[in-house]
């Protein structure tokens, strides 16, 4: 535990793709973006891994002021020692799923309210 | 009485070549067939062409007489074209022709400039001088009243505003109306002794300043006649000034109506822009309400994992705090080996004592620290879960995020309506628009403060007038030298003015009555509409029709519009001192088979010769011959050659 990230950061492959979810308009800034990517990739079943080269975006106190991500992550991802750096992978991973996903439209509706009309 | 004899046209319209159109002096009606499009409003033009040198189009707006030569002609390189008429006033005979040639040294035309009308008038086969031409045409028939003679059935609608004293076009027409009932004969001799009046009263004047018993009396009415005269001179010329603005108006109005779509388009295009700027501004609020909603979107992703979880955590929790309890129990038993069990508050046997003790053996005091951390651990996994299965609210963030969508999507098609009317506006010149609504604004707002100071310089008139009168009246107590005769003379002109309006009022008043008795002998011949009892008339002329039961009908339809507006053409018809031939383009387009019907059996009655310019289906040729009998004097057609060339044919079938 004391080895875990003391900041979050986005690899520079995946810094556009999440520039691009924000430019899209919905989101009101990255770290909303990047979190909602995060939560993607759980959804997608990831609960392991961590992310190498990713350039600090964020520092913890940012992302996880209460320390309640961390908890959550914990009880989500319960094999990950530590959280932070988790919740980093997870973002890339998440960030780069989703511009897979969107492509060009950015277009999260169906993400956000899958079986809508 | 002024009647048509033949109308010979050339290169007029889709009239190609030299064409003529013979029509009957006997009494009745000749019928000139012609489907859309092959030229029945072009000779109804040619006639107006003859007599006044306009050409008019749908509406009231002057054509450009550059297009109104015969098109395949011109493609050929010959442009011009001209209209000869023969007609019968007084028992003369005349031949009108007037031309629209290129000028000398015009070789392609380019506009109305580029033209000169000429005409000549031969009275039975001499050519008389200009200026006895134009008094003869004059005469014959006035240009202001040849709406009664010459007319669109599609304009009887104009009738209407006769109702309402308040519109130009109703006060147009209604002096039209007086002119053809020879009003102005009397109006002007009215004016005239007016003149001999006042010219009478400065004499008098004149003479009274001679003697020195009268001259004080003189000295105030010739300064009151000087004043009258500068209030006459202003009178006339706001009342020109006035007249002038009227007309400014009307075609500012025609310009207005001319340009009415387009008007209709900018301020649609006005009404989208503020639209869209409204949409923008909503659709930007609900934005930055999504945005911030959408900070805890990612839980919205989360809720099955952290149902999942929490299920998981639950279980262990309640695992771990049994597993607590139990070693705190026998922990307790231990500590207390005298007492009775806390359960069931029996002795604690020496076997029960030595299971207790093996069980402690696996319960130290180090395990037991080390499961109440780890219940803490699970119980603020839990508290986190927990937390954040409450911070995804879905149903908020879609109604946010269906409002932005909808506005985005209304913020679309509105912006697309607006670059389709932008398109229809691309050549239309706004300034020339926004110009002439100013103008009409600035025309009507000229037109009141002429109109306030005509009603002050009326005022100043009376004033001046009734001053006068007192200082007569003073005046006509004393005698002095040449007094006498002047006076005479002023009572003369003053009694002879006095009968003369009178006149006026009685005439008018003989009038409406005889219009409103004849309008309402053709209106019943007319009207299909048993209940309707004839028409009342008012003082402009307008006509209301009148139930039965005295009352008033106070909306009425285009087609009854038409009715009522062709019983005033007949009654004026019936009572002008000036009569003439009718000719009518489309006059039954609105009208029902039974109006058709009646109007056609009627026309006969209406004026001695009428000319009809119909389509087949508008008036079917077997009804005018069962209607009209003998009273058909002639039947045409204008058959079509190809888009450009029409020929007057007599109907043979």
């Amino acid at each position: 535990m004391a080895s875990d990230k003391k900041t979050i950061g986005i690899t520079k492959a995946n810094a556009a793709a999440l520039a691009g979810l924000v430019s899209a308009g919905r989101f009101g800034s990255e770290l909303d973006a990047a979190k909602f990517a995060m939560a993607y990739a759980i959804k997608l079943g990831l609960t392991g891994g961590s992310t190498d080269g990713a350039e600090t975006k964020w520092n913890v106190g940012s992302v996880d002021p209460d320390g309640s991500m961390r908890s959550l992550l914990e009880a989500l991802c319960p094999e990950g020692a530590e959280p932070y750096r988790l919740a980093e992978h997870l973002m890339n991973e998440g960030i780069k799923s989703l511009a897979t996903k969107l492509g060009a439209s950015g277009d999260l509706y169906e993400t956000l309210f899958p079986g809508s009309p | 009485m002024l009647q048509l004899k033949a109308l010979h046209v050339e290169d007029f319209g889709p009239f190609k070549g030299h064409q003529t159109v013979k029509l009957s002096l006997q009494d009745g009606v000749t019928v000139i067939y012609g489907e859309n499009m092959r030229g029945k409003t072009s000779l109804l033009n040619a006639v107006r062409f003859a007599f006044f040198g306009k050409v008019i189009g749908r509406g009231t707006k002057t054509l450009s007489l550059h297009k109104v030569g015969n098109w395949e002609q011109a493609a050929r390189g010959k442009f011009g074209f001209q209209v000869q008429l023969e007609f019968r006033d007084e028992d003369h005979e005349y031949k009108l022709t007037r031309s629209c040639r290129p000028r000398n040294g015009v070789t392609t035309p380019s506009s109305d400039d580029d033209y000169v009308v000429d005409y000549y008038l031969e009275k039975n086969a001499n050519v008389l001088g200009p200026q006895q031409a134009e008094a003869e045409l004059k005469r014959i028939l006035p240009e202001q009243i040849s709406r009664f003679f010459l007319f669109d059935g599609e304009l009887l609608q104009e009738y209407e505003d006769l109702l309402s004293s308040e519109t130009d076009m109703g006060r147009r027409i209604s002096e039209a109306i007086e002119r053809i009932l020879g009003v102005p004969v009397l109006t002007s001799a009215r004016t005239t002794l007016l003149r001999l009046k006042e010219k009478s009263e400065h004499r008098e004047a004149t003479a009274a300043q001679g003697d020195h018993k009268t001259r004080e009396f003189g000295n105030q009415l010739a300064d009151l006649h000087a004043q009258r005269q500068v209030l006459n001179e202003e009178l006339k010329r706001l009342e020109g000034e006035l007249e002038k603005m009227r007309s400014q108006k009307a075609s500012l109005e025609e310009a207005m109506k001319k340009k009415e779509r387009v008007a209709a388009l900018l301020d649609k295009r006005d009404t989208l822009e503020r639209l869209l700027k409204e949409i923008e501004a909503r659709r930007g609020s609900k934005m930055a309400e999504l945005q911030q909603a959408m900070a805890g979107a990612w839980c919205v992703l989360l809720v099955n994992p952290i149902s999942d979880a929490t299920k998981v955590l639950r279980e262990s929790e309640l695992v771990l705090q049994n597993n607590l309890m139990r070693a705190e129990v026998l922990h307790g038993l231990q500590a207390n080996a005298a007492s009775e069990c806390p359960a069931c508050l029996q002795k604690v046997s020496p076997e029960a004592r030595k299971r207790i003790e093996a069980s402690i053996h696996g319960a130290s005091d180090k395990e037991r620290a080390e499961k109440s951390r780890e219940l803490a651990a699970v119980r603020r996994k839990l508290a986190a879960l927990d937390q954040h299965a409450g911070a995804g609210r879905s149903d908020v963030l879609r109604i946010l995020w269906d409002a932005v969508e909808e506005a985005a999507v209304d913020h679309a098609a509105k912006q697309s309506e607006r670059d389709e009317i932008a398109k229809q506006l691309e050549s239309v010149d706004e300034e020339s628009l926004r110009k002439t609504k100013a103008d009409f604004e600035s025309t009507i707002r000229h037109i009141d403060v002429l109109e306030r100071g005509v009603a002050k310089t009326r005022e100043a008139l009376d004033q001046n007038k009734s001053d006068a009168e007192n200082i007569q009246k003073r005046l006509d107590k004393l005698a002095g030298a040449n007094l006498g005769a002047e006076r005479r003379r002023r009572e003369l002109f003053s009694d002879l003015h006095r009968l003369f309006d009178d006149a006026v009022g009685a005439y008018r008043e003989q009038l409406r009555k005889r219009v409103e008795a004849d309008a309402t002998r053709h209106f019943k011949a007319l009207t299909t509409e048993p209940e309707y009892a004839g028409l009342r008339i008012n003082d402009s002329y307008g006509l209301t029709i009148v139930h039965q039961d005295g009352a008033d009908i106070p909306v009425r339809s285009a087609g009854a519009e038409h009715v009522v507006a062709l019983c005033l053409m007949g009654a004026l018809q019936n009572n002008a001192p000036l009569r003439g031939p009718i000719v009518i383009d489309s006059p039954f387009g609105r009208l029902d088979r039974g109006h058709t019907r009646n109007i056609v059996r009627a026309l006969p009655t209406m004026s001695k010769q009428v000319v009809l310019l119909v389509y087949d289906d508008e008036l079917p040729p077997d009804l005018a011959r069962n209607e009209l009998k003998s009273k058909l004097r002639g039947e045409w057609r204008l058959e079509r050659r190809s888009a450009r060339h029409t020929e007057l044919v007599p109907r043979k079938d």
